[in-house]
């Protein structure tokens, strides 16, 4: 009950309301949705659930790492490839998934953290290590090299396997984005979520308070990693195959931080609104580039729909469009 | 002259009236027909934006034609074409095959990559429609046990075999053969994957010469001028290129910087030297290049009337493999129709499983699917850059032209 009280902390009654009507909407979507929509949703809400994983990391404590797709497909890899080679169902595989990954954080954390690499020198850390992993996935047998990884398909659900049809999946990231909000709203109200909030306005302020920053930051890069890694796994097991250039491409690192920063980087809202927005944009540039016939032109519209976003919404689009909806929390 | 003919403003305005009336009847008529709805609504879908978008739209104009070269060859059917752009990303040819089908496509086709194509072929498994795969070269397509699934494409292994296969041909066409290669890569999946696979099949072809060194070097690569003097360096007597265009130009330009003039740069089946741009950017340099792709064959009448087609819509695009497989995945749907006069996901499926096309573009036999989906009679060309144009040299009963072998010197006077 204590957590409970402490997770809805100052938020207002209508925030609450709305959060559980959303909620219920979401899990009645698959019997409203056709199968088109429904796959639109499982990508708004992956991209959320990742949004969210990267914004502990930039957006709570401040560190910027451009390589986020190395634990994503690093826990992509190793759970599929225990499926693959030993039949280790993913529900087991992902503590394995999980637990390199955040190793993986780890090591890029200390070697930025502890040498003192701040801003873009971090992010060409976390670029760098992403870029050496995918050359060494491309060589790897196990994981398939550069030929790929592929698993059975197979429609029938199995729950234990994570094999299925969409509707699975659309219940599985929906539990991981729901658990994710919930997380990083407890992270938040902690006070290791108030040391993160110090660093990240001024690390050698928060260091002169007595704040243990090292320590902090290593927390949130490894918890940062962990939650990417479960998302990993998930694609893995949704798509059925992984190829170390498109696994771990900088493009995907990209993706992964594009929600956050439109809906808001540091708040809770952020990555969940960023992601209606970025693949709603999507979707509706795409439906204009198919009725025009004319290839490209999403990709164009989207670019100058981001721009005027970033122009005319620097702090995200979820801090105007709380402020428009009285949903701002009440300070204490 | 009571009865003479004047003009005046408003006799003139209903006669000018009349004309556009008349001229514009048929208008209404001519578009009607032009849109009259397909026998089959079949979902392209293909990367026409992002990386691949150059290839995606080299494959798309094959389709674009499709319905009138059908009408050329007399086969009774129209297809409804509705294109799909995967923007080279897995996720995005996955809700695309999603849009389609729920927009009632009863047919997929594509995607040229194998990611992409694993992911829509899985909503096709899901939604039980039958998917086409026009261009996707990984094994594992056909042996994931897909039962909407076919695929009108060599696998990578096939690519390899037939393509050394003909190394031999050209070697005893020509009564000269070099001893020694040099195997140069681009470093990504696909220049990976054919490397290990021409290492892997070397030994059991039993080729006629070594294989002296591997290079490979990086697809950003702005560069290669260590990497050719290397290649030089073993004094092999023939490269084996595994490119993509914008290294091919990079390999020939240093290559004639360097004054290397193997016997023979024949690619192993890889993309490259035919490509329309290296032909262009490199001009008399591109001559006598060999390319081991399956490739149109210039003897069949479908492919005349494709290339004429092709020709007459897209003047300035040449009709590659990438359009003429795109084709032929359009030519499986009609035919499936026309065999199942219905568009019902099963009876298509049947269909295809049941598909015999002994009159198409590729060269090969004919095209069939066997148990896992897989089209196996697919055969490699012999495809030298003849006067700027890929011309097929090899197999014999399909050559549009003789085969030049040696490879003549960069400064050579049949270079023009």
């Amino acid at each position: 009950m204590n957590l409970v009280r402490r997770l809805v902390g100052n938020a207002p009654p209508r925030i609450l309301w709305s959060l559980g009507a959303l909620l219920a909407l979401l899990l009645i979507a698959p019997a409203l949705l056709g199968k088109y929509w429904l796959s639109v949703l499982i990508l708004i809400l992956y991209f959320a659930y990742v949004g969210q994983a990267w914004n502990i990391l930039m957006g709570f404590a401040g560190q910027l790492s451009l390589g986020h797709a190395l634990y994503a497909g690093l826990g992509g890899y190793i759970a599929a490839g225990l499926y693959f080679h030993y039949g280790i169902g993913p529900w087991a595989g992902l503590f394995a998934a999980v637990a390199v990954a955040a190793t993986a954080g780890a090591i890029v954390g200390y070697l930025g953290f502890r040498f003192s690499l701040a801003g873009v020198y971090f992010a060409l850390l976390t670029i760098a290590f992403s870029e050496f992993t995918r050359v060494a996935f491309d060589h790897w047998a196990w994981a398939g090299g550069s030929g790929g990884l592929f698993l059975k398909v197979d429609a029938t659900r199995d729950i234990v396997n994570l094999r299925g049809g969409p509707v699975l999946f659309y219940y599985v990231i929906l539990a991981l984005a729901v658990g994710a909000f919930i997380l990083c709203r407890a992270l938040l109200e902690s006070r290791l979520g108030r040391y993160w909030l110090a660093i990240r306005e001024d690390a050698e302020a928060a260091q002169a308070v007595g704040v243990p920053v090292l320590r902090c930051k290593m927390i949130a890069i490894v918890i940062s990693a962990a939650l990417t890694a479960l998302a990993g796994v998930w694609n893995a097991f949704y798509y059925n195959n992984l190829f170390p250039e498109t696994a771990f491409a900088m493009g995907r690192s990209i993706e992964i931080t594009l929600a956050p920063i439109i809906g808001g980087l540091g708040t809770l809202f952020g990555p969940v609104v960023g992601a209606v927005v970025l693949t709603g944009l999507g979707e509706a540039f795409t439906d204009l580039s198919d009725a025009l016939r004319i290839s490209g032109i999403k990709q164009i519209f989207y670019g100058l729909a981001l721009l005027v976003i970033v122009v005319y919404r620097p702090a995200g689009v979820w801090p105007w469009l709380a402020d428009k909806l009285g949903l701002k929390e009440r300070q204490p | 002259m009571t009865g003479r003919f004047t003009y005046t403003r408003r006799r003139l305005g209903k006669a000018a009236l009349a004309g556009a009336a008349l001229v514009g009847a048929p208008l209404p008529l001519r578009h009607a027909a032009a849109q009259a709805p397909g026998n089959l609504k079949v979902a392209l879908l293909l990367p026409t934006s992002g990386l691949q978008a150059q290839i995606g739209q080299a494959c798309r104009r094959g389709a674009d034609v499709a319905n009138e070269v059908f009408a050329d060859m007399k086969l009774p059917v129209k297809l409804d074409i509705v294109n799909y752009d995967t923007e080279t990303k897995p996720d995005v040819a996955r809700t695309q095959a999603e849009k389609a089908i729920d927009a009632g496509a009863h047919m997929l086709v594509g995607a040229f990559d194998s990611g992409q194509t694993i992911a829509i072929a899985q909503v096709a498994e899901q939604r039980g429609i039958p998917l086409v795969v026009n261009i996707a070269a990984a094994p594992q397509i056909t042996e994931q046990g897909y039962k909407f699934v076919v695929r009108n494409f060599p696998t990578a292994p096939m690519l390899i075999t037939g393509a050394l296969a003909l190394h031999k041909e050209i070697f005893k066409v020509s009564g000269k053969t070099p001893k020694t290669a040099v195997l140069m890569s681009v470093n990504d999946t696909f220049g990976t994957a054919m490397v290990n696979g021409i290492k892997a099949l070397f030994p059991k072809l039993e080729m006629p010469y070594e294989i002296v060194d591997t290079i490979t070097y990086d697809p950003a690569a702005k560069d290669l001028s260590v990497e050719i003097g290397k290649a030089k360096a073993t004094k092999a007597e023939m490269l084996m290129p595994v490119c993509r265009l914008n290294d091919a130009k990079l390999l020939i330009q240093e290559m004639v910087k360097q004054r290397w003039e193997p016997m023979a740069v024949m690619n192993p089946g890889a993309p490259g030297l035919y490509e329309q741009d290296f032909l262009k950017t490199m001009g008399k340099y591109s001559d006598f290049l060999i390319s081991n792709v399956p490739w149109l064959d210039p003897k069949s009448a479908m492919t005349q009337a494709l290339e004429k087609r092709h020709l007459a819509k897209f003047p300035n695009d040449q009709l590659d493999l990438n359009g003429g497989f795109t084709f032929e995945a359009m030519l499986v749907a009609a035919q499936a129709w026309l065999t199942a006069k219905s568009t019902k996901a099963d009876a298509l499926m049947e269909a295809l499983r049941k598909t015999k096309i002994d009159q198409h573009v590729m060269i090969g036999g004919a095209i069939q699917f066997d148990a896992k989906g897989q089209n196996v009679n697919i055969k490699a060309a012999a495809v030298e850059n003849l006067k700027r144009k890929p011309t097929v040299v090899m197999p014999l009963d399909a050559a549009a032209a003789p085969l030049v072998f040696p490879m003549p010197g960069w400064n050579d006077k049949r270079r023009t």
